[in-house]
């Protein structure tokens, strides 16, 4: 187990050590870093002085091998559009990002599982059938229009709400139900297959057999093991909260990581986008690690080698 | 998209109750003003960065050695109270006395010296050297007369002084703290002082008692960034927020009727153009295909119909806004004559092939002005392939000459001929469209050394008949910037962009 962890780990800085070399190869070839942040008001000459202050100017193997150097004592840089420091700018944005990316996640599973759950048992129902409603809508819902009508409906008609920023738990509300209600669709249809599957197998068939009521048939025999499919799913989910949560955050003015990437990238504001991609990639691998580790405690069948 | 948030922006209003909601009608009571932008600042460190956003919000902290008149848009005194010609390449100030900064330390010729010193060294990697370049020293005559000394005669430095480019730091915090320091927390010499910013939230400023022209009327000026504009409406709407910018013109009847806020606009001194590329082969090489464009576009059809109204013609490069500007003709809107000059040109309209590149939601409504361009031309057979950019790539596209045969682009603040003409009409600027020909580079270089007004006046008057004659540009208007006021705030827009909150005044209503 100890060296599973080991390797996986090595793992984790070879990936993110491809992706950040990937994308440095990207964003150099996305165009002039320097002009989206100059004043367009100036000689040609003195773009032309800042692009060689920055070092544009050098052959990209060695504007490489200095963002190598540089990433590995942790120095991204600085931004070139706010001259701070790009990691600090990035980290600044990580408290705001797991508060939105957390609330959404366990708002979206506490929604998703008892749904997929009751349309599994209920098969066929009136109940079954409203939950695939309401997932197919969850889905087929664009994330920035129910944002907007939420926010004319609890903000500008009702008053009970604020139209975005941070600072309260009022301010959670909205962003955290958009987001929830896109990733809890997709779950709560997972979970309702998985148990299905599940509800099929003969152990389960044994379990009501041998008399045990329906709360230990679904809630021990029957989730725990339908549960694996759900939990990658939602490691992915929790993956794609850190970093894709761009036009949620974008509609409620929520200062998170994903705009702040976006908006690194559209302004090729370099070191930023650096800095957020190297940050992603280790949340995201780590996600994958705890998944890969709650296998083995769901299903002491897989075996972590 | 659009179509969509303009449905949602009138469905905003049908159920809109008009009386003020609670966190508005605490705000008169305190004499606070929220201003929802875009985008947060950059910095807080003036003269560093140049950047709208940024600006826009610093010049409540810090002042600038001269203001401009917001009708006339010229240069009036602020911190500087008068100003001189000593020489060709001397201009002197007599600067205000009994002003201090917001940490106590007076403002003297030391900080207008330390604020040009801080932004010419290389190490401040300011944007703001490039502007004062041809600053050769600051000369301290004594403590209230500065010089500036210039490395040949500058006329236009007036222009600068009076624009955002010199905000006044402190020298002394500037020296004892460090500029890292004072971007955490700013000192200056304005209206407002920090309080708080958080950053992509919010930025907090507090009225200055002492300022040197009198306490502002708002006591507390707080910036809110909300980047996309439906939301910022509703933020307008639902009270959270009592100025908005730029409001579409889709939207404008809507916010009217809204009972809770209403429409201010000013005609802005940044002009919209469409560039005839002569920067690379193609038929625009010709001046009389460029000036059968100019017949060909219709520009009012084009306020009428696209901007409902919202825009103000232009006929040359510069705009009535501008200092340096002098009246030139308009090109009719003539398609017969556009046709016979084509043909005179060697060019069948019904076969004419051009491409027109455009950014999109940059400047109001471009990507739609210039479809409606390419359905005028296509009237006359032309047939345009409209390119819509990202902004960064259609300003690639421009620095390395291969856009179409035309793009679309804006310019501004523009309110002095030199920062218009100088980087748009030469060759080896990055943004022209228009260049190689050796009179108006000539002209050009003339133009921006003339020290006396009269000569100055009549050679940008030649270089904006030249560049008409030579139809490198179909002008297109300035644009009207379009805010939303709370109904308790009195406040109007400024020609230069500026929103400029000492003006403001909050009233119960």
């Amino acid at each position: 187990m100890r060296a599973y962890v080991a390797s996986r780990l090595v793992q984790t800085a070879l990936v993110v050590f491809l992706s950040l070399t990937a994308v440095f190869g990207m964003v150099r070839l996305s165009g002039d870093p320097v002009l989206l942040f100059m004043p367009m008001d100036i000689q040609a000459k003195d773009v032309n002085e800042f692009r060689e202050r920055l070092g544009f100017n050098d052959p990209i193997a060695i504007q490489y091998g200095r963002f190598v150097a540089g990433a590995l004592r942790g120095d991204f840089g600085e931004s070139l559009r706010y001259r701070r420091d790009a990691l600090a700018l990035v980290l600044e944005r990580v408290p705001a990002t797991l508060l939105l990316g957390g609330t959404a996640l366990l708002l979206t599973l506490a929604i998703a599982v008892p749904l997929g759950v009751v349309s599994a048992v209920h098969r066929d129902s009136l109940l079954d059938h409203l939950g695939t409603l309401a997932t197919v809508l969850g889905q087929a819902t664009p994330g920035f229009w129910l944002g907007l009508m939420m926010i004319y409906l609890f903000s500008v008609q009702l008053g009970w709400l604020p139209t975005g920023g941070r600072g309260s738990l009022a301010h959670l509300v909205m962003p955290s139900i958009v987001l929830a209600a896109f990733f809890a669709a997709r779950i709560a249809r997972l979970t309702r297959s998985a148990v299905l599957d599940v509800l099929g197998e003969d152990y389960v068939l044994t379990a009501r057999a041998k008399g045990l009521g329906e709360a230990r048939v679904i809630g021990k025999h029957t989730l725990r093991n339908s549960a694996i499919p759900i939990v990658t799913l939602a490691g992915l989910e929790a993956g794609q909260l850190l970093g894709g949560a761009v036009i949620t955050e974008t509609i409620f003015a929520w200062p998170g990581l994903g705009r702040l990437t976006v908006q690194a990238l559209l302004n090729r504001d370099f070191p930023v986008v650096l800095a957020a991609v190297f940050l992603i990639s280790v949340l995201y691998t780590l996600i994958n690690l705890a998944v890969d580790l709650l296998y083995g405690w769901l299903d002491p069948r897989v075996r972590l080698r | 998209m659009r179509g969509l948030r303009s449905a949602l922006a009138v469905s905003l209003l049908l159920g809109l109750l008009a009386a003020a909601p609670a966190g508005a009608q605490d705000r008169v009571k305190s004499k606070e003003v929220v201003i929802g932008l875009g985008a947060e600042p950059r910095t807080m460190l003036a003269v560093t960065i140049v950047d709208w956003t940024t600006n826009t919000q610093l010049e409540h902290i810090y002042d600038r050695l001269l203001d401009r008149d917001p009708k006339t848009l010229r240069p009036k005194p602020m911190l500087a109270t008068g100003w001189r010609i000593v020489n060709d390449t001397t201009w002197e100030f007599t600067l205000r006395q009994g002003v201090k900064f917001h940490n106590g330390e007076p403002f003297d010729a030391q900080s207008v010296k330390a604020t040009m010193d801080y932004l010419k060294n290389p190490a401040s990697k300011s944007h703001y050297a490039a502007y004062w370049r041809l600053v050769k020293e600051v000369q301290i005559v004594d403590p209230y007369t500065v010089r500036l000394v210039t490395e040949k005669p500058w006329p236009s430095l007036i222009d600068r002084a009076s624009l955002t480019d010199f905000l006044v730091l402190p020298a002394k915090a500037l020296r004892e703290l460090g500029p890292e320091k004072l971007n955490q927390h700013p000192i200056g010499t304005g209206p407002f002082r920090f309080v708080e910013w958080r950053r992509d939230e919010r930025l907090v400023l507090e009225r200055n008692p002492d300022y040197w022209a009198g306490p502002a009327d708002v006591a507390r000026v707080t910036f809110r960034f909300i980047p996309e504009f439906s939301a910022r409406m509703a933020a307008l709407l639902s009270g959270e927020i009592d100025i908005m910018k730029d409001v579409p013109p889709h939207v404008v009847e809507a916010v009217e009727r809204s009972g809770r806020a209403k429409i201010r606009a000013a005609v802005s001194s940044r002009i919209n153009y469409l560039a005839l590329v002569n920067l690379k082969p193609g038929p625009m090489q010709d001046p009389r295909v460029r000036r059968a464009i100019n017949h060909a576009v219709n520009v009012d059809e084009l306020i009428a119909q696209v901007l409902k109204g919202r825009a103000t013609k232009i006929c040359g490069p510069l705009s009535p806004a501008n200092v340096d500007y002098a009246p030139v003709e308009c090109y009719t809107h003539d398609p017969q004559r556009a046709a016979a000059l084509l043909r005179e040109a060697g060019h069948d309209p019904a076969k004419l092939q051009l491409t027109l590149d455009t950014p999109s939601g940059r400047y109001p409504l471009d990507k739609d002005v210039s479809l409606a361009i390419a359905a005028q031309l296509q009237r006359l057979g032309i047939k345009v392939n409209v390119v819509v950019n990202e902004w960064g790539t259609h300003l690639d596209k421009i620095k390395n000459r291969n856009t179409g045969d035309m793009f679309f682009l804006g310019w501004g603040p523009a309110v002095f001929g030199q920062g218009v003409i100088e980087p748009l009409f030469q060759a080896n600027q990055t943004y022209s469209s228009y260049g190689n020909n050796p009179l108006i580079n000539e002209k050009i270089a003339k133009a921006i050394t003339i020290v006396d007004p009269k000569g100055r006046a009549a050679a940008y008057a030649e270089l904006q008949r030249l560049a008409h004659e030579e139809a490198a540009w179909v002008p297109l208007w300035q644009q009207h910037d379009l805010y939303g006021v709370a109904s308790h705030v009195e406040w109007s827009p400024r020609a230069d962009e500026k929103v400029w909150m000492y003006d403001a005044k909050v009233v119960a209503r």
